[in-house]
């Protein structure tokens, strides 16, 4: 198990013993680990709004290693979203250290190095769902074939191999969310970020689609940076649980998930899910 | 949709009665549109036996009407019992009235099976207006071939096309069918005309062959009943009232009402005509002069129809007339040497010189306001409008047909043609203000600060009354040396003048409602600015496009019309519309609206069409 990195209380405990010192950050200063894809170091994000200023993320630490399936939770507004979003390079940190896949954020993103699953599918309506898998290909210039064949592979990976040519507004959420996930791993990206991808669904559908995520990510051994509120998802999904806490929005605590591996509806059921349920939902009450 | 026009249909009767009954009314009402018709009359001394005193009845005494003379009412002769002498009385007091002044001739023998018959005693021809079979009143009338009969022709053509009754050959009268039969405008007779025969046709009711002799032919062969004659006819002259005192110079025709212009009517004084001509100076009026001289030495002296007082307005010495001061320059100076219609309202003339005591003042002929002219009923005067502003639809389906096919396709004033014509302009115009529109709103869109600063103008644009704006830009395409008369471009550059603006609204809208984490989603895709506006912003506006396409489409339909209305371009819609409105045409202007919001409503449906197939993702 990857130990904890961060500590909000203490500052950076610097890179675990564990982890091989193979180089050092852009500044020179921290070593990191080759196998670290996302490593922040008091990564803050300041809103300044005119008249408001909003704390959205403080001094936040943290290293997400190669395959491992990360959950961010806590408290509505607590920086899970700027979090993602520095990473993604969609915002620009206000201070702190950010490396994604071993280069700056941006770099990372210019070199398509994740893929971003938002709340909402965000599909463009004027598009197959086939044609939705197939844009961020046709942007990176993937020829016609190879487009096709991996939208296909994709479409039929989530189960959706007989909508390839129906419009957006004709499936329902499950299906859109399942066409975003898909299109998201079209370019074959080592990072998926997904902002509560299952968060307005319906509890079925959303443990179906857990299952079906954990299928792909044991299929395709991505690392997934994960926001979810749902506790349980959050302990079935994750080898790793960074539980947030709210204005400021900090990182309170990690937590392992050391739940057998692979994971079924089973998996539900053991008493240590339910420990690890527990433990969580503790570390967050400690957070009011 | 069907259930729609139905009722568009259906709504258009009783509009069209809600706009033509008050005009009916109206016609109805006017007393210069209703039917004119000319009495004339004999002298007083001759009414005399009937009109004794001031009302007809009170002195005609049953007796004396039965012995010399039959009463008419509306071309019914009249009996003399109680009833009809009491309808006379009334008639009396209305319109004149036609007395016969002597009984009926004899019934003619044989008539009905004859094919002509004879009237014994023969027929005078005061008489031939008062023909009767029966109570029934015939209308004689009859032409002669326009061909002259050698022995050999049959076929035989007359000068009126209502000549349709038999045909008469020497008198001789022939059956349809047997006798003759028709060809077209011509008849054929079963056996050539002798040699120099009368052959005519017969256009009324009887055909006079004889006057002298009283030969009459009947046109059909009717059942029953006498054929009279009346051998004279009397009518009741008009008596103007107003006191014979030697003074009073103003009497008024009180009994029926005179019409503005009478050029037949002639006042009388006992047997004495009063001149109705009207007399003109022989000076020029020019402001100046004040003494006048007209042909006759009395009369009644007018200026602009005001009459002038005698002694206060003017002094006479003979034929010249000194005015106290001078009339206007080139005023209407006239003398009536007889009478003058002061008020034609109320029939009031103002007689030269006054009657003596006692002297009957009437007028021998006159025309009167008999009846109204589009009809009895209201009905019959809405039917007989002359133009509907609001046609029952029927009228309108009716006059599609014609309205199209009135000039050949060659013509350029053909309704097809003109439609296809402005077809094209408003399309020509929605192509140039697509194509301007969508180019503004990419350009406002990349460029904010650009937007800033012409987004104002664009709308300020929109602010020029396009009426206004219309003759200025045609005199600049006039001097730019373009023919406007017949050029599409005025139409194309006005139409897009008004439709791009819908199209740049929309389009900037429509770029601007993508989704910010739709674009987002390009960021994360690394995605250059290009791929951002081809592949995210341009189709995500595409349904505002269309949707701001259907509007400039309607703009530019406008936009086409006034140019083409205001440039007298006589190829398109535009102008048929202002040519058939001045025109008075309203069934065509009605024809034309129908055209162009069909048209309208048809190239909007082919935007929808177009975007059924371009912009298919929309849900239905
Ligand atoms: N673009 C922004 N401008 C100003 N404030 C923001 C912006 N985005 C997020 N915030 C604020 O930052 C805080 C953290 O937001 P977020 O990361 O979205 O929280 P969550 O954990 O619910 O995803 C919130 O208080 C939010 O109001
Ligand atoms: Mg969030």
């Amino acid at each position: 198990m990857e130990p904890v990195v961060g500590d909000a209380g203490t500052g950076a405990r610097g890179v675990n013993e564990s982890s091989a010192v193979e180089g050092v950050s852009t500044d020179g200063m921290t070593p990191v680990s080759a196998a670290d894809v996302i490593r922040a170091h008091a990564l803050t994000k300041i809103f300044d709004a005119a008249g408001s200023r909003t704390v959205a993320l403080e001094d936040a630490d943290l290293a997400v290693r190669a395959g491992e399936f990360v959950s961010l939770i806590g408290p509505s507004g607590c920086g899970k979203t700027t979090l993602l979003r520095l990473v993604a390079d969609l915002e620009a940190p206000t201070s702190g250290e950010l490396e994604v896949t071993g280069r700056s954020a941006a770099d990372a993103r210019l070199a398509r190095a994740y893929g971003y699953v938002f709340q909402s599918p965000v599909l463009y309506d004027w598009r197959t769902v086939q044609g939705n898998v197939m844009l961020p290909l046709e942007i990176m210039g993937f020829d016609r074939a190879e487009r096709r064949r991996r939208a296909f592979d994709l479409l039929a990976m989530v189960g959706l191999g007989d909508f390839a040519n129906r419009y957006p507004w004709q499936l329902s959420g499950g299906m859109q969310q399942r066409v975003s996930i898909a299109r998201a791993l079209a370019f074959d990206p080592k990072l998926l970020l997904m902002d509560e991808p299952f968060g307005a669904l319906d509890e079925i559908t959303r443990e179906a689609l857990n299952l079906e995520l954990l299928r792909i990510w044991a299929a395709t051994r991505k690392t997934i940076l994960f926001v979810t509120h749902s506790i349980s998802e959050a302990v079935f999904l994750s080898t790793r649980i960074v539980v947030m806490t709210a204005r400021p929005g900090k990182i309170e605590r990690v937590i392992d998930v050391d739940l057998p591996q692979p994971r079924g509806a089973e998996t539900r059921e053991y008493p240590r899910f339910f420990e690890l349920e527990r433990e969580v939902r503790e570390s967050l009450r400690g957070t009011h | 949709m069907l259930a729609t026009l139905l009722a568009l249909v259906a709504l258009g009767y009783p509009l069209a009665l809600a706009f033509g009954l008050p005009l009916a009314n109206r016609d109805r009402g006017d007393v210069r549109k209703w039917i004119q018709e000319t009495a004339v009359a004999q002298a007083p001394d001759d009414l005399t036996p009937l009109l004794a005193g001031t009302g007809l009845v009170a002195t005609a005494d049953g007796e004396r009407l039965a012995e010399t003379s039959v009463a008419v009412l509306e071309r019914r002769p009249l009996g003399h019992g109680a009833e009809d002498v009491a309808a006379l009385t009334e008639a009396a007091a209305g319109a004149p009235l036609l007395v016969l002044s002597d009984p009926w001739g004899r019934p003619a023998e044989g008539v009905v099976a004859a094919p002509a018959a004879v009237l014994d005693g023969g027929l005078l021809a005061a008489a031939l207006h008062a023909l009767y079979l029966g109570e029934g009143r015939l209308v004689p009338g009859s032409l002669p071939s326009r061909e002259r009969p050698d022995g050999q022709r049959t076929r035989f053509t007359f000068p009126a096309s209502d000549a349709a009754g038999p045909v008469l050959v020497n008198g001789e009268r022939l059956a349809a069918g047997a006798g003759f039969s028709e060809d077209g405008a011509a008849v054929v007779l079963a056996r050539p005309a002798p040699f120099g025969a009368d052959v005519r046709r017969m256009t009324g009711d009887a055909a006079i062959l004889d006057a002298g002799a009283g030969t009459i032919a009947l046109a059909d062969e009717h059942g029953g009943g006498d054929v009279r004659s009346a051998l004279a006819i009397v009518r009741l002259a008009e008596r103007l009232e107003g006191a014979s005192d030697g003074e009073n110079r103003r009497f008024a025709a009180a009994r029926t009402r005179l019409l503005d212009v009478d050029p037949s009517r002639v006042l009388m004084v006992e047997d004495r005509p009063l001149s109705a001509e009207a007399e003109r100076p022989a000076e020029r009026i020019d402001g100046v002069v004040r003494r006048v001289t007209f042909p006759s030495a009395a009369g009644v002296v007018v200026v602009d129809d005001v009459p002038l007082e005698p002694g206060v307005h003017y002094t006479r010495d003979g034929t010249s007339v000194v005015l106290t001061s001078p009339p206007p320059r080139n005023a209407r100076v006239r003398q009536y040497p007889g009478a003058f219609l002061a008020d034609p309202a109320s029939g009031t003339f103002l007689l030269a010189e006054a009657p003596g005591p006692g002297e009957r003042v009437w007028a021998e002929r006159y025309t009167f306001h008999a009846r109204p002219g589009c009809g009895e009923t209201l009905l019959e005067c809405f039917y007989a409008l002359p133009q509907h502003p609001v046609p029952y639809p029927h009228w309108i389906a009716a006059g599609i047909v014609p309205f199209f096919s009135k000039y050949p396709v060659a013509d350029e004033r053909n309704a097809l043609r003109a439609t296809l014509y402005t077809t094209l302009g408003t399309l020509a115009a929605l192509a140039l203000g697509a194509a301007v529109g969508v180019l503004l709103a990419v350009n406002f869109v990349l460029m904010r600060p650009l937007e800033k600063a012409v987004f104002p103008w664009v709308i300020a644009s929109q602010t020029v009354p396009i009426i206004a704006l219309v003759p200025v830009l045609l005199l600049v395409l006039g001097n730019a040396g373009i023919t406007i008369q017949t050029s599409i471009i005025p139409t194309a550059l006005i139409g897009a003048y008004i439709a791009f603006f819908p199209v740049v609204v929309g389009t900037v809208k429509g770029l601007r409602s993508v989704d910010p984490l739709a674009l987002d989603l390009m960021r994360s895709y690394a995605a250059t600015p290009v791929h951002v506006f081809l592949k995210v912003r341009f189709p995500a506006a595409v349904p505002f496009l269309f949707t701001s396409l259907k509007l400039g489409t309607a703009a530019a339909l406008v936009g086409a019309l006034v140019a083409e209305t205001e440039s007298n371009n006589r190829r398109g819609l535009g102008f048929q519309i202002l040519g058939q409105v001045q025109s008075g045409n309203v069934a065509d202007v009605w024809i034309l609206l129908l055209v162009s919001s069909l048209l309208g409503i048809g190239l909007v449906a082919v935007v929808g069409v177009a975007e059924r197939l371009l912009a298919p993702w929309r849900r239905p």
